[in-house]
């Protein structure tokens, strides 16, 4: 039997990860110096797309202080460049070298590498190399991109398809030919970028310790990248140790596999000198991926009840000029097709869907691959249909939802919906929103002749993904299993290690709070190290809201085998049966608490006085586990957003936000709060404001913060937070938090402007919805300046 | 014109005489000259707020200011919020308790500018902490548990001033 102490799942224990960050010791990765350390700066091509005539690098190989100046011509065939391409459908293939041979492909992309003694140095030396450029006709949009006559970026790739995928699951034909109602949209999301505060980056170094590389970086997936350096470079895994610094933001950015860094280590090995590279934000703007850009035409067949009966999508994804390495061109393309259905019953869908590649930076990962787009342009449309239907909108979803009664239950894109309840967060939301009230008020509330929208946005998001069910299909990387080791210290404290590092999001304190429950240990005497490939077993790391459900999964599966070795020894120890014991408060005690060890000094006398100890009960208090939850655990919410449209200056000003969230059992619920709005936040900022904007030539016009703007305090309103949660069917009952809330946040604001401008006749396709779009859809004259 | 400059500051207490580049910026300076990697750079032009420090009771963006701007003023960054016993300043207390950082890259920023609202402004309200906020980016946490975080320090500050 166990004793139940109190349970530390479920409450918001401050995270002991946050100090060094509040006494300004953080260690970012720019913080990390060694003596003797070489600095590189990146020269980066100014055309979009252009044959390299010449490089000529003599000037800045004689200046004073410069150590190397690195060519692509120089690098080529030393290293393999990056492949990636999804395999298991039809497009073409892009080789991205670590720096460019013969051609660049877009704007920013690194074409020399100058190692010198400081940053300053090398920057200065890249000014001096001279480039000769043969410009070449660009692709700066996916629509025209995939026409036959448009410039070819790669010359095997036909169409400039990285990837194209066509589907049909179910009578789709049938459907439309036998609608009550036929509904259709475009539907356009501008290209953007994570904008973590702080850039990539990496320090590289050479046989430091035992190891014949270091490599500290700031990034989500140490594991990933050893395995890939190994490869790359020709090394054995055992030679290479890969630790994520302290990270400042991640959101999928930092997932991917860069040429920048890997050079860097490449270097550090050549050079034998440690070696420092840190994005500053020009070329964060220009050389960390972007997300997004996609156009949508969506088409649904209705009943006459407002009932889903067929869903025809057709894709483009601006997937920018090369496949990123790893999770491939495939990622936006083939997620925003394949989650199009959302939370709703599509008992037959048809999709095509393509990545189009572009003289523009590559697309890679970002907080919720794909899904904002297809929940987007599919909640605007039921808006649409509610309004032909003459349905309520909220009635029309609640008539679509895939309600708990039916699950499990497996709709048309060949999801199976379980342990989660979408109904109940629409209902909810509805609730604290007050919304029939809103809808009353909605004439006479705005002021100034303002337009008052109220959009509600019901979504699912697939988190924790196990083996079967892929999160980018036939991608490189099929992550789905983790692995957690617990160790019993010889001084009692238990360590938690796993390779699942954070980026602010608390891990290490979620994994204490799991590992103290399930061992009845005090929470002090719990540790966690979540960022080393030399301490932590294989894991793929943080990303796709995974790791609440993947290290949670490991600590309780290896807690619940080191428990029975602890109470094993303890019932030796204690001259008592295993079973009359428990462990409470970091002791193993009998049931009427007479008899007690604390694990300090169990494991001090396991290790230091174990002659009496039989064998059998001393076999280290050291567990590995490894967790596949198979499937993912569906979290979901439901945003309802108010807002007010100035019909003047196109602004558009949020005046309630409530969301409710499904995010399974909670660890730690102000994290979890933290993560739900600072989705919400980005949310916002992808719906109104963050736009990367490219000129006809491929020049990006947006590479400051002064262009590109993201939401500051003045533009994120209260958000009004509530939950709905069902437990998922993972151990623990546990689902990821990190990504659901932006896809709502886009998809309700959106429908809250489209209903506030419906009311002058206006709809609103292509967002984010700056002011010109806005007065743009209210046929507002304007000028060009 | 010459390459170098001798300055002489103050930060967080400890007098500094360095011979400095004329190009170089504070942010710089305090980084990689005073080894005080507290300060985080975010944009390099002004715009993001994570370098922000105080000089002379004034926040500034130490990326726009130059490190021979710093001659004879007296500085203060995240590593001097600490009294010289240790504890911490009540804005760090509060951005702790009250979960008001995520990754904590702009966190430094944020903090000597909530110090420059709360000196200037004891008792504000929500809005004039975001608009005193605006000036500085957060990526990770939609800036709420930061309001809210500033609103407490502000709050516990006063109830120390009472004592």
């Amino acid at each position: 039997m166990r004793f139940s102490n109190e349970k530390i799942v479920g409450k918001s224990v401050l995270p002991d990860e946050a100090i060094p960050l509040l006494e300004g010791e953080g260690r970012f990765i720019n913080d990390i110096s060694f003596s003797g350390m070489y600095h590189v700066a990146f020269l980066r091509s100014q055309y979009a797309h252009a044959r390299l005539v010449s490089v000529d690098t003599e000037a800045a190989r004689a200046m004073p202080g410069v150590i190397k100046v690195m060519t692509g011509a120089e690098l080529a065939g030393k290293v393999e460049p990056f492949r990636s391409m999804p395999n298991r459908f039809s497009g073409g293939e892009s080789v991205q070298h670590w720096l460019a041979v013969d051609k660049v492909r877009f704007c920013g992309e690194a074409i020399c590498a100058v190692v010198a003694e400081d940053r300053a140095t090398a920057e200065d030396a890249v000014d001096l190399i001279e480039v000769d450029y043969d410009p070449l006709p660009v692709v700066t949009k996916a629509r025209e991109g995939e026409k036959d006559d448009a410039p070819r970026i790669h010359e095997e790739c036909a169409n400039n398809h990285l990837i194209k995928r066509e589907y049909e699951r179910g009578e789709v034909d049938e459907a439309f030919a036998n609608a009550h109602a036929v509904v259709e949209r475009s539907f356009h999301i501008g290209r953007k970028q994570a904008m973590c505060l702080e850039g990539r980056g990496c320090v590289a170094a050479f046989r430091q310790g035992s190891f014949k590389l270091s490599v500290w970086m700031s990034h989500q997936l140490p594991y990933v990248v050893r395995h890939y350096l190994a490869k790359h470079l020709k090394l054995t895994e055992t030679d290479v140790r890969v630790i994520a610094a302290q990270t400042g933001g991640g959101f999928g950015q930092k997932a991917s596999i860069y040429p920048e860094e890997f050079l860097c280590s490449y270097l550090a090995l050549q050079l034998r000198r440690p070696i420092k590279w840190v994005e500053d934000r020009l070329e964060n703007m220009v050389a960390s991926t972007h997300a997004r850009e996609n156009d949508v035409e969506l088409k649904i067949a209705f009943d006459k009840d407002g009932h889903i009966l067929a869903l025809d999508s057709d894709i483009w994804a601006d997937v920018g000029a090369y496949s990123t390495y790893l999770w491939s061109a495939g990622m936006e393309p083939l997620q925003i097709a394949g989650l199009m259905p959302g939370p709703y019953k599509v008992p037959a869908m048809r999709y095509v869907t393509r990545g189009v590649a572009t003289n523009k930076t590559p697309v890679g990962p970002y907080r919720a691959v794909g899904r904002p787009t297809a929940s987007t342009s599919l909640e605007l449309l039921l808006d649409d249909a509610a309004r032909q239907l003459g349905m309520d909108p909220v009635e029309l979803r609640k008539r679509n939802l895939i309600t708990a009664d039916l699950m499990p239950y497996r709709n048309a894109n060949n999801l199976l919906h379980d342990h989660v309840n979408y109904e109940a967060c629409l209902d909810l939301s509805a609730a604290k929103a007050n919304y029939q009230k809103l809808r009353e008020e909605q004439e006479s509330a705005a002021p100034n002749g303002r337009l008052r929208g109220i959009g509600v946005a019901c979504f699912a998001e697939l988190t924790g993904l196990g083996t079967s069910t892929a999160v980018g299909p036939g991608t490189l990387l099929q992550p789905g299993r983790d692995a957690v080791t617990l160790r019993l210290e010889t001084s009692g404290a238990l360590t938690i290690a796993a390779a699942l590092p954070s980026q602010g999001q608390r891990i290490a304190t979620a994994m204490c709070q799991v590992a103290a429950d399930e061992l009845g240990m005090k929470l002090e005497d719990v540790n966690c190290v979540t960022n080393d490939t030399a301490m932590a077993p294989y894991g793929f790391g943080t990303f796709a809201s995974r790791t609440a459900v993947f290290g949670s999964g490991a600590v309780i599966k290896a807690a619940q085998e080191l428990r029975e070795r602890l109470l094993a020894l303890g019932a030796h120890l204690l001259e008592t049966p295993k079973e009359e014991l428990g462990i409470v408060d970091s002791a193993i005690q009998t049931l009427d608490r007479t008899k007690s060890i604390s694990l300090a000094n169990l494991a001090e006398q396991s290790f230091f006085s174990a002659k009496h100890i039989p064998d059998e009960l001393n076999q280290g208090f050291e567990i590995t586990s490894f967790y596949d939850p198979k499937f993912g655990s569906f979290a979901a919410g439901a945003h309802t957003v108010v807002v007010d449209v100035d019909p003047e200056t196109g602004d558009v000003e949020i005046v309630r936000y409530v969301a409710v969230e499904d995010v399974g059992r909670v660890i730690n619920p102000a994290v979890v709060e933290g993560q739900i709005i600072g989705g919400i936040a980005q949310g916002i900022g992808e719906a109104l404001l963050e736009e990367l904007i490219y000129d006809e030539e491929g020049q990006p016009r947006t590479v400051t913060l002064a262009d590109y703007l993201v939401p500051s305090s003045m533009e994120i309103p209260k958000i009004e937070l509530h939950h709905a949660n069902t437990p998922s069917g993972a151990i623990g009952g546990f689902k990821g938090c990190g990504e659901g809330s932006i896809i709502g946040a886009v998809g309700a604001i959106a429908c809250a402007i489209n209903d506030a401008l419906s009311r002058k006749g206006g709809d609103l396709q292509a967002f984010p919805a700056t002011p010109e779009r806005v007065l743009r859809a209210l046929n507002v004259e304007m000028r060009d300046a | 014109m010459a390459r170098d400059q001798t300055i002489t500051c103050k930060v967080n207490g400890r007098t500094y005489e360095k011979s400095v580049p004329v190009r170089q910026s504070l942010a710089d300076f305090l980084r990689d000259t005073l080894s005080l990697t507290g300060t985080h750079l975010g944009c390099e032009h002004g715009v993001c707020g994570a370098c922000t420090v105080s000089l002379n009771g004034r926040s500034v963006r130490s990326c726009l200011t130059l490190a021979v701007q710093a001659d004879e003023t007296d500085i203060v960054t995240i590593e001097g919020l600490r009294s010289e016993s240790g504890e911490w300043h009540q804005i760090q207390k509060s951005f702790h308790e009250n979960f008001g950082l995520q990754c904590g890259y702009c966190t430094p920023g944020f903090l000597i500018t909530a110090i420059e609202l709360l000196e200037e402004n004891p008792d504000p309200t929500e809005n004039e902490v975001r608009e005193a906020l605006s000036g500085n980016i957060c990526r990770c946490s939609g800036y709420s548990a930061i309001v809210t975080a500033v609103m407490a320090a502000a709050r516990d500050m006063r109830e120390l001033q009472k004592k």
